[in-house]
């Protein structure tokens, strides 16, 4: 089932790129950056934005000082303006064996996802950066303006699924790794032996805007076998024999509902996106439309 | 509710089989291909939910499993047919006589006509309903009756598989008998039909396959039976026959031999044929003939210098029935008796005994009574060196152990009783159908005096005259002794004086040279006897032997004593061919005898229009009618394999 004719397909075609161009990403959650950047921040500062007045206490800096307000009441004044700040996005991609399936193959579907939402990042400023499950080393460079798009391609393309360790320690890195707020984007089947509540925990304890987008493959979904049939799982050579029967299929079919359905309540009740998927939608489709609703892109 | 059973053991242990072979079926681990997937952990927790791993759970949830199972156990059932008995008794009564002589042999239908008549017979009995019983025959000229009234059809079916061709003539009306034992009950005889009947008759439809061949049964009345002929065979069948096939030797040049064979064209176009003489195996001679349709001609072969051995005629030209193309006799060996005649001096009986023809038949001793008191002749006696010993006008003190005749004296044996002497006695009558008296005209002759001679009771009077029975015979063991109540010669005291003018009769040489041939057991005549097959065989064999090894065609060896009987009856004659009797510590056979199917009746293959029964002509009716095949069990099967077809597909190709 695997596919490698996928494995060529291009990341992000100039059409696509195109669409992308008008879109900005959206955080619920106004984070403070390390750089002055193209967003309006919380804090209170330099900018042209005018925010509010407050009273002036001794120690405040002269120049936001109103002038016109002093003449006029005679009292000191202070303008405050909105400050400007950039925008940290972070995209994991989960690249473990079980993502090279479907057609087109998952991890194709989650690269393009990866890089049409870290082109808008770039687009706007944004500091992006990539992760994928696999190696400590693994992680791209942060990215920032429209100039990076070449890298960021570069580094998408050179994601090629293998064997990851548990997402819960893939979790744990990357939350040591990067210590900054911001938009996380975590691509994945979760298909995951261990859980991804712990992971998911994890991640919410860093108080980040964060989305999963759940991955699933058409075969996953909807799978066309029959017969008496020995199920190799290709990441641990798990064996398990069925007879695939009318029943068999009812069952798998409540089951997979059951699975989603967990995931999407386990998601909403610790405020992360959860946004279903399927591997044979259009990448540009899916963030113009879909994550558009769900108000990641705006 | 009642059950019949229509299946035989082996079918019901293939039937008891299957439930087992399903259960193992359901459990079986199959070779399951291979598939990757992304992952199990889905497919891990659906098994999980369908519990597949516990055996009772599955089987719990396995309703094409129990349906099968049912419809096993539904097969089952109906293979013990059950069913509801009817308020009628009886239904139709039905006898097959099915013909298995020789001429069902023949292939001018095929298989042949025994099968042919089976088949028939077959489709009959397949249209048997519930209460319907029915009786199998076969016949040839002997009735055989192979299943007695019964509804079941598998033992009737078996009975008839189990009919196998015989080489006998036809005769029908042995079977006719038995058929009608049921349906006209109470008849003492088959000529009146008069008599009280003391049961109630029990109607009964005959079915005769047969191809006809057999006399006229005019004194057979059907009564309550109705007979339904089905004539088996092609009336155009071709066959060319031996009837009768005979050596004898050339009484003026011994060592000449004349063969005569007579053959016989049944068929419609003229033949002619080679007929080939083999004597034992190699071939001797052959001869053409050309027969007209439906006519005879005869073929005769000189040879000379034969010894004893088999002589086979063979027609080389195939035709319908095959068993009558060859012909089987034999040159018997030649073998010389040992008698010792007791005579104080009797001119008449010393010539009698003299003849050129009782010296080719016996080693004659002549010796006087005082001879009796050697030790010469009680060594003899111990060694049963004679055959037979004739006692004239004397008699020993224990009897020899050897066939006696005494001429005017009595066996020491006190089961014989004997009057005083009486004269003058006139012969009035005497057994002419005993070998012993033969050809023989007494009549005439006169005898002064004589005494009666009253056997024992298993004896039996070959002449009786005015006074009583003179001459008698009896067995004493394996041996036979005869006893003649006058001399030929009375001694008196002017010296000896003629008791009987029978001495210069023609008759009397001959009754010597009879009883001789009869007591001595000797062989003169070179053709062995030949008897029809299944007919018994009489031999007179030398009584110094208890035991016989009678050897048949096929190389089978029986073997036979002659007990009590002076004569070994010899019935195990179905094969034809050449019998060889053999005794301990002999190579060569001491006696042969030929069965051959020599019978115009069986070599005719015309299929008769009209069967004669009694009074009333029976007319050949086209065929049997053709009766309703059961398919159901066919069906069953069917059924039964579309179910398991149904399970594989069940399981391979179901559709998402």
């Amino acid at each position: 089932m695997q596919n490698s004719d996928s494995k060529d397909a291009p990341i992000l075609t100039p059409e696509m790129m195109a669409k992308l161009d008008r879109l900005e990403l959206v955080s619920r959650k106004i984070f403070r950056g390390r750089m002055k950047g193209e967003r309006r921040s919380k804090r209170k500062g330099q900018s042209v934005e005018f925010a509010d007045f407050r009273n002036y206490v001794s120690g405040d800096d002269l120049r936001f000082i109103d002038w016109n307000l002093y003449a006029r009441l005679d009292r000191f004044y202070l303008k405050i303006f909105l400050e400007e700040e950039d925008l940290h996005f972070h995209a994991i991609i989960d690249d473990s064996l079980s993502m090279d399936y479907g057609t087109p193959s998952k991890l194709l579907a989650a690269k393009q996802l990866a890089a049409g939402l870290a082109y808008i990042g770039l687009c706007r400023g944004d500091r992006v950066r990539i992760t994928r499950f696999s190696g400590l080393d693994g992680d791209s460079p942060i990215m920032r303006g429209r100039a990076s798009t070449h890298r960021l391609l570069q580094y998408v393309s050179s994601v090629q699924a293998t064997q990851v360790p548990p997402m819960t320690d893939v979790i744990k890195r990357f939350c040591i790794r990067n210590t900054s707020k911001g938009i996380v984007v975590l691509i994945t089947d979760l298909m995951d032996k261990t859980g991804y509540e712990s992971a998911m925990r994890l991640l919410v304890a860093r108080e980040l805007d964060i989305y999963i987008i759940h991955l699933l493959s058409p075969e996953e979904l909807h799978p066309d076998i029959k017969g008496d049939l020995k199920l190799v799982d290709c990441e641990d050579g798990d064996q398990r024999e069925v007879t695939v029967s009318q029943q068999l299929l009812r069952r798998y079919q409540q089951t997979l509902g059951a699975f989603v359905e967990q995931a999407k309540s386990f998601c909403n009740r610790r405020s992360i996106t959860y946004v279903p998927a399927q591997s044979d939608q259009a990448a540009d489709l899916l963030i113009a439309q879909y994550l558009r609703q769900r108000g990641l892109i705006r | 509710m009642s059950w019949m059973n229509s299946l035989g053991a082996w079918q019901w242990l293939l039937l008891g089989s299957i439930p087992p072979l399903i259960f193992v079926l359901y459990f079986l681990k199959l070779r399951r291909q291979p598939l990757e997937v992304p992952s199990t952990f889905l497919w891990k927790r659906t098994i999980e939910d369908l519990h597949v791993n516990s055996i009772w759970q599955r089987l719990r949830q396995n309703l094409l499993l129990f349906l099968q199972l049912l419809f096993v156990a539904l097969v089952i059932l109906a293979c013990l047919r059950p069913g509801l008995n009817g308020d009628q008794l009886t239904g139709r009564r039905w006898i097959f006589l099915i013909d298995n002589s020789a001429s069902m042999q023949a292939t001018d239908v095929s298989p042949s006509r025994l099968e042919v008549a089976k088949a028939k017979a077959r489709e009959k009995l397949s249209t048997m309903n519930r209460g319907d019983v029915a009786m199998l025959l076969a016949f040839s000229d002997r009735a055989d009756v192979k299943q007695g009234f019964t509804g079941d059809k598998r033992r009737l079916m078996a009975a008839l598989d189990a009919i196998a061709p015989t080489n006998r003539t036809t005769d029908l009306s042995e079977a006719l008998r038995a058929a009608a034992g049921l349906a006209n009950p109470g008849r003492a005889s088959f000529n009146n039909i008069n008599d009280v009947q003391v049961a109630d008759a029990l109607p009964a439809t005959i079915f005769l396959m047969t191809d006809g061949g057999f006399p006229p049964n005019a004194d057979f009345d059907l009564g309550n039976l109705t007979a339904e002929y089905i004539p088996i065979g092609n009336p155009t069948a071709d066959n060319v026959s031996i009837l009768a096939f005979s050596i004898e030797r050339n009484e003026e040049k011994p060592t000449q031999i004349e063969a005569f064979a007579r053959l016989s064209n049944e068929g419609l176009e003229p033949v002619s044929v080679t007929a080939s003489l083999y004597f034992n195996g190699s071939l001797l001679d052959a001869a053409q003939a050309n027969i007209a349709p439906e006519s005879e001609s005869g073929v005769n072969f000189q040879l000379t210098d034969l010894q004893e051995g088999e002589l086979r005629l063979e027609i080389d030209r195939p035709d319908n029935l095959m068993v009558d193309n060859v012909a089987v006799t034999a040159l018997r060996p030649s073998r010389q008796t040992n008698l010792l005649v007791i005579t104080p001096g009797n001119k008449a009986l010393e010539t009698a005994v003299a003849t050129e023809r009782i010296q080719k038949l016996s080693n004659v001793r002549v010796e006087a009574p005082e001879f009796m008191e050697t030790p010469e002749y009680a060594k003899s006696n111990e060694d049963a060196s004679y055959d037979m010993i004739l006692y004239d006008q004397c008699s020993p003190k224990v009897m020899p152990n050897a066939n006696t005749l005494f001429i005017g004296s009595s066996p020491p044996d006190p089961s014989w009783t004997f009057s005083e002497p009486q004269g003058p006695v006139f012969l009035d009558d005497w057994d002419k159908t005993h070998p012993m008296m033969q050809f023989l005209e007494l009549g005439s002759v006169r005898v002064v005096e004589g005494r009666t001679v009253k056997p024992p009771e298993s004896g039996s009077v070959l002449i009786t005259a005015d006074i009583g029975p003179v001459c008698s015979i009896a067995p004493r063991g394996p041996f036979q002794d005869a006893v003649l109540g006058f001399s030929l010669i009375k001694t008196t005291d002017t010296g000896a004086e003629v008791n009987t003018d029978w001495a210069i009769k023609r008759s009397f040489p001959v009754f010597v040279y009879s009883a001789i041939e009869f007591l001595s057991g000797g062989i003169t005549a070179a053709a062995a006897q030949t008897v029809l097959p299944g007919q018994p065989m009489g031999l007179t064999l030398s009584n110094r032997y208890e035991q016989f090894q009678i050897q048949k065609p096929d190389g089978n060896r029986e073997t036979v004593s002659r007990g009590q009987q002076s004569q070994l009856v010899f019935t195990q004659t179905e094969l034809p061919g050449i019998y060889q009797v053999f005794v301990d510590g002999r190579e060569s056979p001491v006696e042969m005898f030929a069965v051959n199917l020599f019978s115009a009746r069986e070599s005719n293959l015309d299929v008769v229009p009209e069967l004669p029964l009694g009074a009333e002509n029976v007319a050949a009716s086209k065929a049997v009618t053709r009766g309703r095949s059961e398919f159901w069990r066919w069906l069953i099967a069917i059924g039964f394999l579309l179910l398991i077809a149904e399970w594989i597909v069940y399981n391979r190709r179901v559709l998402v």
